[in-house]
């Protein structure tokens, strides 16, 4: 999994044919992306205002994969398309690679979008165009010939698995192929950094992994700093390092991946993490614990084993686990028996067994 | 009735309505392409919205549209003479035709261009096109299957505007038809002539439809 700091190489050709070269490690804490008291409020009317986006501070890492994970309605494509101002903010900084966004003029901020590709879950294709001739346009409206574009896109469409279809129009082509397109137009600029709003929603599960392994290579062959805007916790699991949850407008918690899985803080990241739909304590007097397995001792069977030795059974009111960073991570919702001492003593055995746990109030 | 005289009249009909309707579309594409293209993307949810040009230019429009044909073809008199130096003949009823049809020509564009899904007009705008690469070089291709349509329908309507201009001394068919059918009561020809109109508007959306379905890479039916 990526770590946040990058690798770059840097090589010098002699005249000789001799080189040299050399990798500089970038400094973990090299931000790509800053964004400081970010708002956005949507003025439809005068009656309806609707604030998308309050107060968001978000720092994103060189070459890290960073996801950003809410329900329907929570901000995301907001935020997202306030990072390449597709969408103006009310209030705020964006920085981006340095720049400064928010403070540029029409014709700087075009220039800057060229190094900031992005993806949309409908992919956005242009529909009477080939594969190919949708690779080229970003090539194309920045000045370059027709024959150098072709050449560049034909190299990106191979890239991508799409070597034999540069001539298929979108229509001739399935959503993952489409959004494979996509992906290599927004490559074709050379992006520093790829967005990506909700880019594998639309697609079944098995496409979902095939792009989210392409995306994966694409950030470490190429370094590109990417940031996945999502609501399945999934995606967050199988390629980000980072993660920040937004909810109602706000980042209510961020962090890596491991750390916010394993410890999550607010009731959003918990519903997110681990959706409960409803559910309810099966007799309403028991106490309900989170426990959270932390890849080292999920092949002992801590539960059982729990049961055995206190010897009263618990019930799983939920119960989940994922693959996070190549390790084993479960989280499971029990509810302890509501006998005198009995929950006391399956405490003090999670305990022993270095098991960490939480109370739920609520689940 | 079938004398010689009578099919070169016919013919004489026939290609002055042709050269009338073509001349007076294209020059009412002239106007209306840009005009509708700008009426599009100036909208306020358009590329570059410009609320007051929007609205003083969608009034022009709409007043235009509503004068009827006849009474616009009596009123052009005067810029007809000012322009050509003559109110009769085919030449002089484009001058009435254009101003007819390109308000008509440039709401069909307006709503062809504003059909464009926008979520490829903002990929677009994230790659960093400006609003001109946007309006050539994906507003435009992308509606050209919905534009093929429109401009058929233009066709058709200005064709049916050169007949209406024979009541004028317009020249053409509708011309014809109202000097022999009308005033002499030759309902022969006159029937002849309906059907010639008749297959030239079949012919024209016929035509049109085909060429729009050919074009659109979006539709099964394309190759
Ligand atoms: N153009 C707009 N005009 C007015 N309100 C908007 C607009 N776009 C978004 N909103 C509102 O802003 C809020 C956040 O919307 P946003 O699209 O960012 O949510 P999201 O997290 O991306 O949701 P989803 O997962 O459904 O895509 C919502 O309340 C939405 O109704
Ligand atoms: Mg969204």
């Amino acid at each position: 999994m990526n770590q946040g700091g990058t690798t770059k190489h840097y090589a010098v050709v002699l005249a000789d044919g001799s080189f040299f070269v050399w990798r500089i490690n970038m400094p973990e804490n090299d931000v790509i992306i800053h964004i400081e008291g970010l708002g956005k409020i949507y003025d439809k009317g005068k009656e309806t205002e609707v604030t998308a986006l309050d107060g968001v501070a978000l720092d994103i890492k060189r070459g890290e994969i960073f996801g950003i994970i809410g329900l329907s309605g929570a901000g995301k494509s907001t935020l997202v398309r306030c990072i390449n101002l597709l969408e103006r903010p009310s209030s705020g900084k964006v920085t981006v690679d340095g720049e400064e966004l928010t403070d540029m003029d029409p014709a700087q901020l075009r220039e800057a979008r060229r190094k900031i590709g992005m993806i949309f879950q409908d992919f956005n294709l242009l529909e009477q165009s080939t594969a190919l001739e949708n690779v080229c346009f970003p090539l194309r409206i920045s000045g370059v010939s027709r024959k150098e574009a072709e050449e560049k896109a034909v190299g990106l469409l191979n890239r991508v698995g799409l070597g034999d279809r540069t001539g298929s129009y979108p229509s001739q082509l399935s959503g993952g192929q489409k959004q494979r397109v996509a992906i290599a137009r927004a490559l074709a600029s050379g992006p520093e950094v790829l967005l990506c709003d909700e880019a594998v929603s639309a697609l079944d599960p098995t496409t979902t992994n095939q792009i989210l392994d392409l995306l994966q290579e694409i950030n470490r062959e190429l370094g590109v700093t990417i940031v996945m805007i999502t609501h399945e916790m999934k995606v967050i699991e199988k390629i980000c390092s980072r993660v920040a949850i937004i909810a109602d407008s706000h980042i209510v918690e961020s962090g890596s991946v491991s750390d916010v899985f394993r410890n999550p803080k607010t009731e959003a990241a918990k519903k997110l993490i681990l959706p409960s739909g409803g559910v309810e304590p099966f007799d309403g007097s028991g106490r309900l614990l989170r426990l959270v397995f932390d890849g080292t001792t999920t092949d002992k069977p801590i539960v059982a084993n729990m049961v055995l030795s206190c010897g009263e059974p618990v019930s799983i009111v939920a119960a989940d686990t994922k693959q996070i960073d190549g390790k084993t991570f479960g989280q499971l919702i029990i509810q302890l028996p509501s006998g005198s001492g009995s929950a006391e003593r399956m405490m003090a055995y999670l305990d022993s067994e270095h098991i960490s746990y939480t109370e739920e109030t609520d689940v | 009735m079938f004398s010689s005289k009578f099919i070169g009249l016919v013919l004489t009909g026939f290609f002055e309505t042709i050269y009338m309707t073509a001349v007076a579309s294209l020059l009412s594409y002239v106007i209306g392409l840009p005009l509708g293209v700008f009426l599009s993307v100036s909208r306020p949810e358009g590329i570059s919205p410009k609320p007051a040009l929007n609205r003083s230019f969608g009034t022009i429009v709409n007043l235009l549209r509503s004068v009827p044909f006849v009474i616009l073809l009596v009123a052009a008199i005067p810029l007809t003479r000012f322009i050509l130096g003559t109110s009769v003949g085919s030449s002089a009823t484009i001058v009435p035709l254009v101003i007819a049809s390109f308000p008509l020509v440039a709401r069909s564009v307006e709503a062809s261009a504003s059909s464009v899904r926008h979520g490829v007009i903002e990929a677009a705008q994230s790659m960093g096109a400006t609003d001109m690469q946007i309006i050539t070089r994906v507003i435009l291709p992308e509606a050209v299957p919905s534009l093929i349509t429109g401009a058929a329908s233009s066709l058709i309507t200005v064709l049916g505007f050169s007949a209406m201009a024979g009541v004028c001394g317009g020249g053409g068919l509708g011309s014809i038809v109202i000097n022999y059918g009308y005033y002499r009561g030759e309902t022969g020809i006159m029937y002849v002539l309906i059907v010639v109109l008749v297959l030239m508007v079949q012919a024209i959306q016929e035509a049109g439809a085909r060429l729009s379905v050919k074009s659109d890479k979006n539709s099964k039916n394309s190759e």
